[in-house]
């Protein structure tokens, strides 16, 4: 019985918001955006004209004709490459910000809840994460690890972005752990885990679910400068990666010494693009989370 | 205020005692770069290198490297570099000043330019203009800045060839005066500078225009124009003196972030700047030059944090600690 209220409950919100979200253009335009590459990521393999991993012509060929972009140094379809590209460049962007949304989360929330030496120490980290330069630090895990592989970018990506979430999720905490129905709760004897999961975390849920978006792009965009400067998986090219290749395997001089504008453009224009959809989408989702925004408009 | 200061300060320079602890055993968890480049050169004699080793403290245990390390840090005895062959120091005083001025003239000109289109598209708030200034900000920040300069390079570079390809100056050349110097450095820096000034601007004016809005609110301002004041008089005077506070925080912030700029700018143009440095000391596991080029950035960084505080406190009034 309860179970079905809470059913209907969520259901009635979800219309809701969706409700909301039609009604904002711009994130049906981000969505649309978003959704688009995500289908180029699922279908890759059915979409893209050969494997982007072998050789099938001679290299740096110019687009137009059978390879839509022309092919890279190693004689491979840039076009593929950049359809493959997809499902590197969103599946790390999108397990990097439940990464870190699981990281941050939980700091917040227990620094925030417990107070004392736990919140000086776990804040005191936080502020080191936030202070840093993210990509030398992110190189440095790299290079310690020994290997660049998905994991290894999961790791350092998640490493440095932990950070700003919880200081928000802390923030939050601090004011809900005063409130009167924590307070009832602590009065009935629960147990402080049990009052951080069940009391505190669902209420932290609208803040943590419109930032995990904007984690989404900051992971995308770190990856793609972290891929550029080489620290990318060579067997799972992301679009970071083709930009590394075309800076340092002929991008610039091609064939005869001609610039290749058809490797160098397009990747870049596809993360700009899915982080702008993110983005819009974020930003809709904010107006739903966060009520003051919509009056403001 | 000053308990405040203080105790902001120490509380700082315990962040930095952390970081620098991490960094040495990160550092240290890699590979060995004296077994890498110089016990490998068979021209070196084992002896010499027995020498060097024992020059820079790396026959000592690793607690007693470690204080040393500490130590020497604040002396401003960085170690040797094994790749550039020369004292870290010298390799970092050559290459500070490129970045330097890269990030401070980006810093500078995009913050008046952020302050400047934020409070203008705030005071215009829903007309078309904000709009469109909004929308092109919006996409600005959707750009990896690194792809930007890529795509500035092969336009203005190659395309148009209005811009040289990469460094800092001419090779080759003899300057008749300064002039012509300072002129060849800004003709090489335009691209890079542009790059770095069109991120920033388009990342702050959002953030200048949410502050500029919250000001324009308050009963102050409608007392302004109330008494009859010129709409730039209101704007300039009243709102954006207020409005500017946050913004000073931000730009301190901002320092990190702009160590990312600069690694990702400076392989782009391929220019000689600290940026660069870091990396090759990362991917070569040179650990003395990693150790002195992390020590100059979060020092760097942390004192702009530090300073940010400081002129917070002096600018806002209504803050007392």
């Amino acid at each position: 019985m309860a179970l079905k209220r809470r059913l209907t409950d969520w259901r009635n919100r979800l219309v809701s918001s969706a409700f909301i979200f039609r009604h904002n253009r711009a994130g049906v335009i981000g969505l649309v955006i978003v959704l688009f590459f995500i289908s180029m990521a699922i279908f890759a393999p059915f979409i893209a004209p050969f494997n982007p991993y072998e050789r099938i012509d001679r290299s740096l060929l110019p687009p137009g004709g059978v390879y839509l972009l022309g092919t890279n140094d190693m004689g491979q379809d840039i076009f593929s490459e950049l359809i493959w590209g997809a499902r590197v460049s969103l599946s790390i962007g999108f397990t990097v910000a439940l990464v870190v949304m699981f990281i941050g989360t939980t700091v917040g929330v227990v620094a925030g809840y417990t107070g004392g030496l736990v919140d000086e120490v776990l804040m005191r980290f936080a502020d080191i994460i936030l202070v840093l330069p993210s990509i030398p630090l992110m190189i440095l895990i790299a290079a310690i690890m020994g290997r660049h592989n998905f994991y290894v970018m999961i790791l350092a990506l998640s490493v440095v972005g932990w950070g700003g979430l919880a200081r928000m999720v802390r923030a939050v905490t601090l004011s809900l752990k005063e409130r009167t129905f924590v307070e009832a709760a602590r009065a009935l004897g629960a147990s402080g885990g049990h009052i951080m999961a069940k009391h505190i975390l669902p209420n932290t849920a609208p803040l943590i679910l419109s930032s995990v978006i904007y984690q989404a792009v900051g992971a995308m965009m770190a990856e793609a400068g972290l891929a550029f400067l080489g620290l990318g998986d060579p067997t799972a090219k992301s679009w970071g990666m083709m930009l590394h290749y075309a800076q340092t395997a002929g991008g610039w001089w091609g064939a005869n010494g001609n610039p290749m504008w058809n490797w160098i453009i397009p990747p870049g224009l596809c993360i700009a693009l899915v982080v702008l959809g993110l983005m819009l989408v974020g930003q809709a989702v904010e107006e739903i989370v966060n009520p003051r925004l919509r009056r403001r408009r | 205020m000053k308990a405040y200061l203080v105790k902001r300060a120490l509380s700082l320079f315990i962040t930095f005692l952390v970081v620098m602890s991490a960094i040495f055993f990160l550092a240290r968890s890699g590979a060995d770069p004296f077994a890498e480049f110089i016990e490998s050169d068979p021209r070196i004699p084992p002896e010499a290198v027995e020498r060097l080793r024992h020059r820079f403290g790396l026959d000592k245990p690793l607690w007693q490297q470690y204080l040393d390390f500490m130590v020497s840090m604040f002396q401003g005895e960085f170690g040797y570099s094994v790749t550039f062959r020369r004292p870290v120091f010298d390799v970092i005083m050559v290459r500070l000043p490129w970045t330097l001025m890269l990030l401070t003239t980006s810093i500078v000109i995009s913050t008046i330019g952020a302050v400047f289109l934020g409070a203008y598209a705030a005071w215009n708030r829903g007309k078309k203009i904000d709009l469109i200034g909004t929308n092109i900000s919006l996409f600005v920040r959707a750009l990896p800045h690194f792809w930007l300069g890529m795509v500035f390079l092969l336009v203005f570079g190659y395309y148009y060839r209005l811009f040289p390809l990469y460094g800092v100056k001419t090779s080759g050349i003899e300057y008749a005066n300064v002039f012509e110097q300072v002129k060849d450095l800004l003709w090489h820096l335009t691209l890079p500078l542009a790059t770095l000034i069109i991120r920033q601007i388009g990342m702050y004016t959002l953030y200048m225009r949410g502050e500029t809005l919250e000001v324009l609110g308050e009963d102050f301002i409608t007392t302004a124009k109330a008494k009859g004041l010129s709409d730039r008089t209101v704007l300039f005077r009243h709102a954006v003196r207020t409005s500017l506070l946050p913004m000073v925080t931000v730009t301190a912030l901002r320092f990190g972030f702009m160590v990312n700029g600069a690694i990702l700018t400076e392989t782009v143009f391929s220019l000689p700047g600290t940026g660069r440095l870091i990396y090759q000391a990362i991917t070569s596991g040179d650990f003395f030059l990693l150790q002195g080029a992390f020590f100059i950035t979060s020092i760097t960084v942390l004192i702009a944090n530090l300073v940010a505080d400081i002129l917070y406190s002096h600018l806002d009034p209504r803050v007392r600690y």
